[in-house]
């Protein structure tokens, strides 16, 4: 099997390119909820031209990660990391590699990249560190002749955050993809495709709902879960789905 | 005429421009975060384009040096910490107001509104939008995480715009007026609702299960089942650990299927 150099190549550059912007919306700047995986997978695939796949898999991802929430000093999972690394190595098997059921490919994707989230976490903590040298360098500036100069400072946050946002998502992915090329045989056999199909049909959602289940703050809230899931199983059998 | 124009006095409001400005700094808020004081940089930098405005010199320099404190809010909360904080600085270098009233109003501050937007935006809102866009993907409504940023944005939008310039308006009363938005309640309602979303996308899921006729019986028990027991699990124990949930569930499922095709090779050859 032969990869495009130029084509893996300009495909890596775009995801870079949104894993460093995506990241500094979760986090630096602005924070329009873009990083979220379930507008930031399908803003990937559009970009590397799989955007209905993007799509179903950004729903997916986003589930599991659906009670990740930053609160003060508090630094969650980074599921802008692993969702664009998952998505990345996605549709960088789909485009390069040979062809596996999407299905299969979407549980392998998640099970390589969700671990991402826990090194998206540990970059955050570092960056949060390696940002107190500026809260003292805004410190000496704000004593010097022109204490104005200190709005540069977020500044180099802001570029600290691209770089490690955009180096975990490129490398999950690139590895990932690796990973993916080198399991081509196994994920291709019988067996071991239905059982990743399951996964990805039964254990991922499963767990993605359950961990949004338990971030409700309403009992009120599961009950209406419970409600909505016999009436709308009872329409969808009783031929409602038309 | 020359020196007069170099030491005329600086003006004690600033003006609209000025409060924009604020606005568009604040989406910058949280990019020099560090654990020693939080968002300090981030709150100074905002309140810079009006401290400059109203101080020179060594005034300019003390100004900044009070908005370095230790500040940790919401982001998007802030805005309206950084409105009042601008209408105080105003009264500050207009003689009428002592620098302790800023500090003291910050420091009262930040806490209650981090609650409050912690609360509606991170918990609420956000899974709220997310859910029901969740499962508008399910029915290949391609339009729908549009929905969610058009949906989150514009609440977000308004609470930071509201903030700046009603905060600048009416300085320490802003926090009665926020309270008029019943956050909490509409929070409260938010995780009702969510509730909603989740049973649907739960059966939508056991519904494309089924139909996707994989080779494992009927296909909707299965789901159910685990769906069920992690439901019990997670609201037995909350917070549980995703990763380990995943890895469990998804090893258990792979060594059940390939355990099963070994004794009974029922999946095809």
């Amino acid at each position: 099997m032969t990869v495009d150099a130029v084509t893996l190549g300009l495909d890596l550059a775009v995801i870079a390119l949104i894993g460093g912007g995506l990241s500094l919306d979760r986090r630096g700047a602005f924070q329009f909820m873009i990083s979220q995986p379930l507008v930031a997978v399908p803003l990937l695939g559009l970009c590397l031209g799989l955007p209905v796949e993007g799509m179903k898999l950004g729903a997916l991802v986003q589930l599991l990660w659906m009670a990740s929430s930053l609160f003060g000093a508090n630094v969650p999972h980074n599921e802008t990391v692993a969702g664009l690394a998952i998505g990345g190595m996605y549709f960088l098997a789909v485009r390069h590699g040979e062809p596996i059921a999407p299905g299969v490919l979407g549980a392998a994707s998640i099970l390589l990249g969700a671990p991402l989230c826990l090194l998206g976490r540990w970059a955050e903590i570092q960056s949060d560190r390696a940002n107190m040298l500026l809260a003292r360098r805004a410190d000496t500036t704000v004593r010097g002749e022109h204490p104005e100069h200190i709005a540069r400072l977020p500044a180099l946050g802001l570029v600290r955050t691209f770089l490690l946002g955009s180096g975990l998502v490129t490398g999950g992915a690139f590895a990932g993809f690796g990973l993916l090329l080198a399991l081509h045989t196994p994920l291709t056999t019988v067996t071991l495709g239905a059982a990743l199909q399951a996964v990805m049909v039964y254990v991922v959602p499963a767990v993605g709902l359950g961990v949004a289940l338990s971030h409700l703050r309403r009992r009120r809230g599961l009950v209406l879960a419970g409600v909505s899931f016999v009436a709308a199983l009872i329409f969808l059998h009783t031929g409602g789905a038309g | 005429m020359t020196t007069a124009t170099a030491t005329a006095t600086p003006p004690t409001r600033v003006g609209r421009l000025v409060l924009v400005l604020v606005l568009w700094k604040s989406f910058f808020f949280l990019a020099a975060a560090n654990y020693q004081r939080m968002q300090n940089v981030g709150f100074a930098t905002c309140m810079l384009p009006a401290l400059r405005r109203l101080y020179r010199g060594a005034e300019l320099r003390a100004a900044v040096e009070r908005h370095l404190e230790f500040f940790n809010s919401h982001p998007y909360m802030a805005c309206a910490v950084l409105g009042a904080a601008v209408r105080m600085e105003e009264d500050i270098a207009a003689g009428t107001a002592s620098p302790e009233r800023v500090r003291a109003f910050k420091r009262t501050m930040m806490g209650p509104l981090a609650a409050l937007g912690d609360g509606f935006f991170w918990t609420s809102l956000k899974p709220f939008g997310a859910a029901w866009a969740i499962y508008g993907v399910l029915y290949d409504q391609l339009w729908a995480p549009v929905a969610f940023l058009v949906l989150y944005n514009a609440l977000h939008l308004g609470v930071r715009i509201f903030g700046i310039f009603r905060g600048y308006r009416v300085a320490e009363q802003v926090f009665i007026d926020l309270n008029r938005m019943r956050l909490t309640r509409l929070s409260d309602w938010a995780h009702i609702v969510t509730g909603a979303a989740l049973g649907l996308i739960a059966a939508r899921q056991a519904e494309l299960a089924r139909m996707g006729g994989l080779a494992l019986g009927d296909g909707l028990e299965p789901f159910l089942l685990g769906t069920l027991i992690m439901i019990s699990l997670l609201c037995l124990k909350r917070q549980l650990p995703m990763l380990a949930l995943l890895y469990v569930f998804a090893g258990g499922c792979i060594l059940f299927v390939v355990g099963l095709q070994a004794i009974f090779p029922i999946l095809g050859s």
